[in-house]
């Protein structure tokens, strides 16, 4: 008898170990007629992970990555990062979170033209309110870390495509965010400098962060522990990766 | 937050398309430096004129009977109705000092030392009519006397200059010639008063007895009597005035023998000084807020290209916005960011319009001749419409920069 009522109990709820957790999520677009891009999804992604997300175009893999990263709403069901629930929130809270717990790298880098590399990565310290001097010394030592601490004054156009991407990478870091969200992260780059991007993200995992990481190469979707393969908004297997990838040369 | 990053941001955003944002403040530039110029030359006119006018202030009250409605200067289209018994019964109110009957014989010409000139008409008055410091030289004529007094302008008509002591000879319009002593010269800056108008003309001045003719039978006691058109009552002193124009205009609608012959569609008309001043203000002010009206036209499409170049900016910035929400930038952020930069180039536009304005004023001022007098409070007030030009041009497309969509905006191309 009182087992029976443990279904509805909380007892099921965010486990507190995991950076992002996802409770039967719908996500629907009425295009003329109903669209479900997300169609029942249910996730963890624990602490400290690593992992890949796979899938054809219009799997919905950016849906999800866009209701992780607090970008957009479900229509059902719960999202939990870092154990706050931010589909209820109101768009205010939720860009908090989104400051506060998430940081983005996007295939096309997405660096502010006119700013540079060290005010690039101080970027999302503006909106927390971080005094100006705490943000260029917290710019400057995430910039050291991903191997840029001799182009922080530089403009993007004046940095090559990896060190962009570093530059984003360093961007996402400076808030100590929940977890590090990767769009095709080296769709933009060549062989070589896609290796080292990955060398980076490995070596993040490696010192503790959370990683997931959107791709479609079979190849980078290895180097996580985890890969997620997403088919018509649904999730078709999780794939345990045995001996995940390593890159060799590490930066 | 914090408002010196705001600025840091903006400011850059304004740099990053030098060209652009210096066209739109230009536009700005103008539309304020318009502003400014015609108020600084309307303040300056304004001042100008009321010098002249307000200077001599008197505590006088003008009297006349003209055509109701009629918005002309004091004295336009006077009827002769105030009898000599109405001005004893003005000279009994109390608070007046003198009363002043000011009439127009008509003449063909005025002769002195054998030159002859033409002179349309003399003015018939009495001597209380006359400030003793504006004398250059002798004194006011005499009532009953053939004397007269003429002003500078007048003096100068004939070929040797009139003086004091001279003859003159006045031709009547009825043909007649009469003689007279020039017993008095006003000098140059003593006028002909408020009837006479504002442009100094050749005056002659005579006693009204002998030369005023015009009369008429007082209705009240049938009595023949000199009517004058135009009358001047002298109040006791400044705080009097008030009171002498009331009792003054009391009289005249009650039971003045003026009541009775003024036509049925004339009013009467009691001035001060101080009311031609601001009749003249008000026409003054009227003139600089029409012409205020068509700078600031100006400055609205100063504001419309601030609005237009905001617009083209955000859309430019798309995926600069869709970054910062990203990171982080709360919408009110991305508002203050875009408003800050339309309310920057504003104040830019203001600040540098109000030099401009006055540079402009000054060629205006020197060209015409007017010392100019300035706003103050307008150069204030150009800041502040800055500001709220910025405000206004930018709050929609800041308010669109704000909503903008992070996802949309980060897939922009």
């Amino acid at each position: 008898m009182a087992a029976s009522h443990s279904d509805s109990a909380p007892d099921v709820g965010p486990d507190r170990e995991d950076a992002v957790s996802l409770r039967d999520v719908r996500k629907t677009y009425y295009l003329g007629e109903p669209v479900h891009a997300l169609d029942g999804v249910t996730l963890s992604i624990p602490r400290g992970s690593y992992t890949a997300v796979m899938g054809p175009s219009g799997s919905g893999k950016s849906t999800l990555l866009n209701l992780i990263g607090c970008l957009d709403t479900a229509s059902e069901g719960e999202v939990f990062v870092n154990g706050t629930e931010v589909s209820e929130l109101s768009d205010r809270d939720r860009t908090r979170v989104r400051g506060d717990e998430i940081g983005f790298v996007f295939q096309t880098f997405n660096l502010m033209p006119k700013l540079t590399a060290a005010e690039n990565v101080a970027l999302p310290l503006v909106f927390q309110g971080v005094s100006r001097s705490d943000r260029r010394d917290r710019a400057e030592a995430v910039l050291a870390e991903v191997g840029l601490g001799d182009r922080t004054d530089h403009r993007p156009n004046e940095l090559s495509g990896g060190q962009r991407q570093r530059v984003a990478i360093a961007r996402a870091l400076v808030t100590d965010p929940a977890i590090i969200l990767a769009d095709e992260p080296t769709g933009n780059l060549d062989q070589e400098t896609g290796e080292q991007i990955m060398g980076l993200f490995q070596r993040l995992h490696d010192e503790g962060h959370t990683v997931l990481m959107v791709t479609h190469e079979r190849p980078i979707a290895e180097h996580a522990e985890r890969v997620i393969h997403v088919l018509d908004g649904t999730i078709e297997r999780v794939e345990e990766i045995e001996s995940p990838r390593r890159v060799e040369t590490d930066v | 937050m914090d408002a010196a990053e705001s600025f840091r941001l903006s400011w850059r955003a304004i740099r990053s398309h030098k060209l652009r944002s210096a066209l739109t403040v230009l536009g700005v530039v103008i539309g304020v430096g318009a502003v400014i110029t015609f108020v600084t030359l309307g303040a300056s006119l304004q001042a100008d004129i009321l010098g002249q006018v307000g200077g001599e202030r008197t505590p006088n009250v003008y009297v006349w009977a003209g055509p109701e409605g009629q918005n002309g200067g004091p004295g336009a289209g006077a009827q002769p109705v105030f009898t000599e018994r109405d001005l004893d019964e003005l000279r009994a109110l109390s608070g007046v000092s003198a009363v002043v009957p000011r009439g127009i014989v008509p003449t063909a010409a005025v002769s002195s030392g054998g030159d002859t000139v033409a002179q349309r008409q003399v003015i018939a008055t009495s001597p209380a009519s006359f400030d003793s410091a504006s004398f250059a030289a002798g004194r006011p004529f005499r009532q009953g006397e053939r004397e007269v007094v003429l002003n500078e302008r007048a003096a100068r008509l004939f070929e040797t200059q009139a003086v004091v002591g001279d003859e003159v000879t006045l031709r009547l319009a009825s043909g007649e010639s009469v003689g007279a002593e020039v017993v008095g010269l006003l000098n140059a800056s003593a006028g002909g008063g408020p009837f006479a108008g504002l442009d100094s003309q050749p005056l002659v001045f005579v006693p009204t007895d002998p030369f005023y003719g015009t009369t008429i039978e007082s209705p009240e006691t049938g009595e023949t009597q000199r009517v004058y058109p135009t009358v001047t009552v002298i109040a006791e002193d400044f705080g009097a005035v008030a009171g002498a124009k009331t009792d003054v205009r009391a009289y005249l609608d009650d039971r003045s023998d003026a009541a009775a012959l003024v036509p049925d569609d004339y009013a009467f008309s009691v001035r001060t000084d101080q009311d031609l001043v601001d009749q003249i203000e008000e026409l003054l002010s009227t003139l600089t807020d029409f012409v205020t009206g068509i700078a600031v036209i100006s400055l609205i499409v100063g504001s419309i290209g601030i609005a237009n170049m905001m617009l083209v900016s955000v859309t430019e910035r798309t995926r600069e916005i869709g970054i910062m929400k990203a990171v982080g930038a709360q919408k009110r952020d991305v508002l203050q960011l875009f408003l800050l930069e339309a309310v920057m180039l504003g104040v830019f536009g203001a600040v540098a319009g109000v030099p401009v304005g006055i540079l402009g004023a000054y060629a205006a001022a020197e060209y015409v001749g007017l010392s100019l007098v300035f706003p103050l409070e307008w150069f204030a007030i150009a800041v502040g419409v800055g500001l709220l030009v910025g405000v206004v041009a930018g709050l929609y497309p800041a308010w669109n920069a704000a909503r903008t969509d992070p996802i949309d905006a980060l897939r922009y191309e």
